[in-house]
């Protein structure tokens, strides 16, 4: 083979490179053939935040080829430094699992099985039902001819996926509707 | 310099994320399980679970219920002896990355007949290997090798939310070791590094073996 300058220059650049790579750390020895590849090289880093409770320990997705193929903890995160616990570590097959729903379900009454509904209809419903109760239920008055304003037929479980300011409104909202049965639950 | 971890059992909550985190950076499958009595779940090491949290209590002199946790891994030997048993069948079955002082099973591992399986298994001082009947292959902790060649920790011991894992340079974790038995020593008087000198996964744990795991220790 002909050795041109340039060519020359490039086996020099890539001898280079290698032998940087090999001083970082990198082992290109023999090492290569037994440990697998490391799947998150050259992944893009994406923060989230854990959805489990409300410590809201801070999560980096590795993202390749639009694909999320791992998560682990942000150790710049100063509340979990890079920690997780057993839920938090499970976010990853949270993401892929076959259980996961992506669209809402709905059972009807006195029906033995869920069937898939868009967005649009379920909010519908919801809102529908809230107002049917509401209007059906409210109590305006107590014994006494005192205004109250109660609201006491619906229950509203809150979760930790909502952040306070998402708390806060809900809560308005709820008040505002006369709502006094509240409660949270971190599970879910 | 060989990497070594440092498992400070009295610091552990027994949240198992180190059990899971493990778990998914090695894409494992879920595993059906079943109540068994105990938050030990599941049961024991398997082809799915290079690392579990073994959970077991016992009434202390006053009567008090003291639970302890052991999150069992390989221990990485120092003079690894599932290696020798391998090399005997099969050499380069198993290797030792001098490196990073992590005992790894390779894709060679698959040509080990079952007696030579069973006799890496029972050779285990610590009861790690499993073998995985689909791939026929042995499976067990690989110290994240990907992850720490890359200059990353492992998974356990980026994801302990206690403190109780630490991971570095062998003279280092000696050093830390040594400091936090001093510490722990002050309220559990018969704690102990387990065989500090002939793994890279030293536990310290705060009372005999027999209340963590009958293979928590060698000795």
């Amino acid at each position: 083979m002909q050795s041109t300058r340039r060519s020359f220059l490039k086996g020099v650049g890539a001898g280079v490179l290698c032998l940087t790579l090999g001083q970082m750390g990198f082992d290109l020895g023999e090492a290569k053939a037994y440990v697998r590849k490391l799947k998150i090289e050259g992944a893009k880093e994406v923060i989230s935040i854990c959805p489990f409770c409300a410590v809201q320990c801070q999560i980096i997705g590795h993202v390749k080829d639009g694909k999320l193929v791992s998560t682990e903890g942000d150790p710049d995160y100063p509340i979990n430094e890079g920690s997780l616990c057993a839920k938090g570590a499970a976010l990853f097959t949270m993401y892929t699992s076959d259980h996961r729903l992506k669209k809402p379900m709905y059972r009807a009454p006195h029906s033995d099985h869920w069937e898939e509904k868009s967005w649009e209809w379920t909010l519908d419903q919801i809102a529908h039902r809230v107002k049917e109760t509401r209007d059906r239920d409210i109590i305006l008055k107590n014994d006494k001819g005192q205004t109250v304003n109660r609201f006491e037929t619906m229950f509203w479980m809150g979760t930790s996926h909502a952040s306070n300011e998402e708390c806060a409104v809900i809560h308005q909202a709820l008040r505002g509707l006369g709502v006094v049965h509240m409660d949270h639950q971190a599970r879910v | 310099m060989p990497k070594s971890f440092l498992v400070d059992t009295t610091r552990c909550t027994a949240c198992r994320g180190c059990q899971l985190a493990c778990k998914e950076w090695h894409d494992l499958p879920a595993n059906e399980t079943k109540q068994t009595g105990t938050h030990q779940n599941p049961p024991d090491l398997n082809p799915y679970n290079y690392k579990i949290v073994r959970f077991r209590e016992h009434l202390d002199e006053k009567g008090n219920v003291v639970w302890n946790f052991f999150p069992d891994q390989c221990r990485h030997c120092v003079i690894p002896i599932c290696k020798e048993v391998a090399d005997m069948a099969v050499p380069g079955a198993i290797v030792k990355d001098e490196r990073t002082g992590a005992v790894l099973v390779t894709e060679k591992a698959a040509q080990l007949s079952e007696a030579d399986i069973k006799a890496v298994i029972d050779a285990c001082p610590y009861n790690i290997p499993r073998l995985d009947t689909k791939t026929h292959l042995l499976t067990k902790c690989d110290m994240c090798a990907d992850r720490v060649q890359a200059g990353m920790l492992p998974m356990c011991v980026k994801t302990c939310p206690t403190g109780a894992m630490s991971f570095g340079e062998r003279d280092e974790i000696l050093d830390l070791a040594q400091k936090r038995l001093d510490v722990v020593k002050q309220k559990h008087p018969k704690a102990y590094l387990a065989y500090v000198r002939d793994v890279s996964v030293i536990y310290l744990l705060a009372e005999e073996k027999k209340y963590y795991y009958e293979y928590a220790s060698f000795m």
